[in-house]
């Protein structure tokens, strides 16, 4: 990936994948949706992990060509306490959305999204339901 | 740094008037989760003008159960019923799914009459969920008939899954390792004159509905995508196919035995509501099509491959998996820890919520009854976005 | 016409054979209301295809029961035929149509994840484990989905409910729910003895601790006196 400097290769996915520092990635989006040898124009999907024991988020894109039919697989980390990635909706626009529904479930912060808000629960919810430490009295465990 | 927080009360805000006497003024209408043509429960805030679509906000989220949270507590053979509950009339397919990222993940090869079985099921259910999609187009547009006659073929097919599955709706057939059940001796031949039966009824849905001149004029030049703009937005199954793109899973990455079956792949030209409603009829027959070349020649063997009660270990890392269900691309990201047969993330991509934006591209500039028009024609089943 | 059928018991019973005219009239009121119960199309998820889709369609066919008008108004509305899951977001909203029917309503819970939660009972942060929690309900048709038949014994279970019920004297007045598909002779009150005599017997769940302790009864109630919209 001559692309972008530090990106190494991102193994155990069963995918080509690629992980990049999150400086570069709003670089690296608009250049991997126009390069004609690449031309990644689909965003299949964007989610988010939470690696509580490592204290960061990676990030999930599932990127996919319909012009030439390759995949890839993007992943990027940022830190549990500042959680801010720059956005890639003004690259690939359902991005926007998908970015909506990480942040309200995960807290993930996007730099330069128009429209942060929550998408599945209401507005006022407090926490982010999918992180490792959320603590919830209504949620019910299976008995012992 | 510019993270901005905000609330769907900014959002909703009256605009300011203008000056002259006779004025218009835009407004927000609520198309709540509960109105007649909910596929689900969808909340739609429209700001209006007259009754011009000027913007389209969906609110998500009223049958979000959570269900990824869900899967970090259950092992892989449990999660299969959950997502049959997301999009229910593709239910097969996205079992499948979960099963084929499961088994690559773990290294369980399964044989060919398993994946023979699996595709005709597979096709059987698109096939099921057309016809009510079909259905329920006419209903939404007004015409009441089209739904009965959908329903009545649906229940036909419904029998076939019934006497092997079990279910009519909620399969947690396809598992991880093979079926649940083997099919029973009957199945070629009563699958055979389903087929038989089916085949000149899509016709028959042509001359009660497809050649109607008031929905053509509903769907003709209405809410046009596209393909750059249908690939941009994310969208895949047949919206993206009646764009123009040739994206179909089952021709591009073939997974079960649809590299031996011939079939074409439905493209269309303009990628208007009247072109995806088309695409979706012809697929109907190219399902019956790859049914009838399957149906004879089932291999013989064993319906599951692992061991009833044995635990199947994820190796550790990210693996993902796709099907081409009846609505676009349904996708499975298992994020594994090595330890433990829990998922430690589990993600779907499902088509619904991502074919759901196009509605706020497509939209404006429409009626009110165009918007419902485009709506149907998107083909959405709410849970699937909510998951 | 309601004006006159609360005061006319008061007035006729004062003659003689006057309650048996009002018995009468009260079988003739309650034939007709369940013959023509009209549901309220309220299916969020799953069962909304076989309740409201399956069931309207011509293989089963509820307009046999007089059911077939399923209105989306609730102002039109008998009974609300709930078919789904129930989440936090929806469960206002829920209540709003509901108080929004026009009495006699009746309410009916169809499938498990409105009975109980169903599949999303355990480990999800947004059902709400059953819909009692929020209206009241007549009868639980149970299943995942329910098959139409059964579907159907809950709407014959609710249409004897009606018939016996008392329209006149007692409008308002909700029976005790009942599950349909009970045998003859059994009670919900036997049922739930014996389950509750066996797990104590194994020592597998404290019955009373487990039942009494309905934490999520009390979040749910928080949460519905915070969202509901109070005109």
């Amino acid at each position: 990936m001559a692309l972008a400097p530090g990106s190494s290769k991102r193994d155990k996915v069963n995918r080509p994948a690629v992980s990049v520092p999150v400086e570069a990635l709003a670089a690296l989006a608009p250049k991997l949706r126009d390069d004609p040898a690449l031309r990644f124009d689909l965003l299949l999907d964007h989610t988010a992990i939470d690696w509580i024991a490592d204290g960061r988020f990676e990030l999930i894109y599932h990127l996919y060509s319909t012009v030439h039919g390759h995949h890839l697989t993007l992943t990027t980390s940022v830190s549990r306490e500042n959680p801010v990635v720059p956005t890639v909706g003004a690259v690939w626009p359902i991005a926007h959305w998908q970015e909506r529904e990480a942040f309200d479930l995960m807290g993930v912060l996007y730099d330069g999204h128009a429209d942060l808000r929550r998408l599945f629960l209401e507005d006022d919810w407090e926490g982010h339901p999918l992180r490792k430490d959320y603590k919830d009295d209504s949620m019910l465990g299976l008995p012992k | 740094m510019s993270v901005s927080l905000r609330t769907l009360n900014d959002v909703v805000r009256p605009p300011t008037t203008a000056a002259s006497a006779l004025a218009t003024q835009e407004y927000f209408v609520n198309m709540g989760p509960q109105h007649p043509i909910a596929h689900g429960s969808l909340r739609l805030v429209l700001r209006l003008d007259g009754e011009t679509v000027k913007e389209v906000i969906p609110v998500p989220g009223f049958v979000h159960r959570g269900i990824e949270k869900m899967c970090e507590h259950l092992g892989p053979r449990q999660i299969v019923h959950l997502t049959d509950r997301m999009d229910y009339l593709s239910a097969l397919m996205n079992n499948w799914a979960l099963a084929m990222t499961v088994e690559r993940a773990a290294g369980i090869a399964v044989n060919e009459r398993i994946e023979t079985i699996r595709t005709l099921m597979a096709e059987l259910q698109r096939l099921q969920s057309h016809v009510l999609w079909w259905g329920v187009l006419g209903m939404d547009l007004g015409a009441f008939t089209p739904f009965l006659y959908g329903f009545r073929e649906r229940e036909v097919i419904g029998e076939i899954f019934e006497e092997t599955i079990g279910a009519r709706l909620t399969m947690n057939y396809i598992q991880p390792g093979g079926l649940m059940y083997d099919i029973h001796p009957g199945f070629a031949r009563k699958v055979k004159d389903v087929a038989r039966y089916i085949r000149p009824i899509i016709d028959e849905y042509d001359t009660l509905l497809s050649g109607n001149v008031i929905l053509q004029e509903r769907l003709r030049n209405i809410g046009i995508l596209s393909p750059e703009k249908a690939v941009a937005l994310g969208c895949t199954g047949p919206v993206v196919r009646a764009s123009g793109v040739p994206y179909d899973l089952r021709k591009v990455e073939p997974y079960g035995v649809y590299g031996k079956a011939e079939f074409d792949v439905v493209v269309g030209t303009v990628g208007d509501c009247w072109d995806r409603y088309c695409v979706r009829m012809e697929e109907m027959r190219q399902s019956l099509r790859i049914i009838e070349q399957l149906i004879d020649n089932i291999p013989e063997g064993p319906h599951m491959v692992v061991k009833y009660g044995a635990r199947i270990r994820i190796p550790e890392g990210i693996h993902y998996g796709q099907v081409e269900t009846a609505r676009g691309v349904f996708g499975v990201t298992i994020v594994s820890d090595g330890k433990g047969e829990a998922p430690y993330r589990m993600h779907f991509r499902s088509p619904s919520f991502n074919n759901l934006w196009a509605v706020t591209a497509l939209a404006p500039g429409w009626r009110i009854a165009d918007l419902i028009a485009i709506q149907s024609s998107l083909d959405l089943v709410i849970p699937d976005i909510d998951r | 016409m309601a004006l006159v059928l609360d005061r006319l018991p008061g007035i006729v019973d004062r003659f003689p054979g006057g309650s048996i005219l009002v018995t009468s009239i009260d079988a003739v009121i309650n034939w007709s209301r369940s013959n023509s119960l009209w549901p309220l199309a309220f299916g969020t998820k799953c069962c909304a295809i076989e309740m409201l889709m399956a069931t309207g369609a011509p293989h089963q066919d509820m307009s046999r029961f007089g059911a077939e008008v399923a209105r989306q108004s609730p102002r039109q509305a008998d009974f609300m035929c709930i078919a789904g899951a129930i989440v936090k977001k929806m469960a206002p909203r829920m209540r709003m149509l509901y108080e929004q029917m026009a009495e006699p309503r009746y309410v009916m819970a169809t499938g498990s994840c409105a009975i109980s939660g169903g599949p999303f009972m355990y480990n999800s942060y947004t059902i709400v484990r059953g819909v009692d929690e929020v209206v009241p309900v007549d009868v639980y048709v149970p299943g995942c989905p329910p098959r139409p038949e059964a579907f159907f014994y809950g709407l014959m279970t609710l249409q004897k409910m009606i018939r016996q019920g008392t329209s006149i004297r007692e409008p308002g007045v909700r029976r005790k729910p009942v599950m349909a598909a009970l045998p003859q002779g059994i009670t919900m009150d036997d049922i739930q003895g014996e389950m509750r005599r066996l797990l104590e017997a194994d020592n597998v769940v404290n019955v009373a601790e487990e039942a009494g302790e309905k934490i999520w009864t009390e979040k749910i109630r928080i949460w519905m006196e915070k969202h509901l919209y109070k005109p």
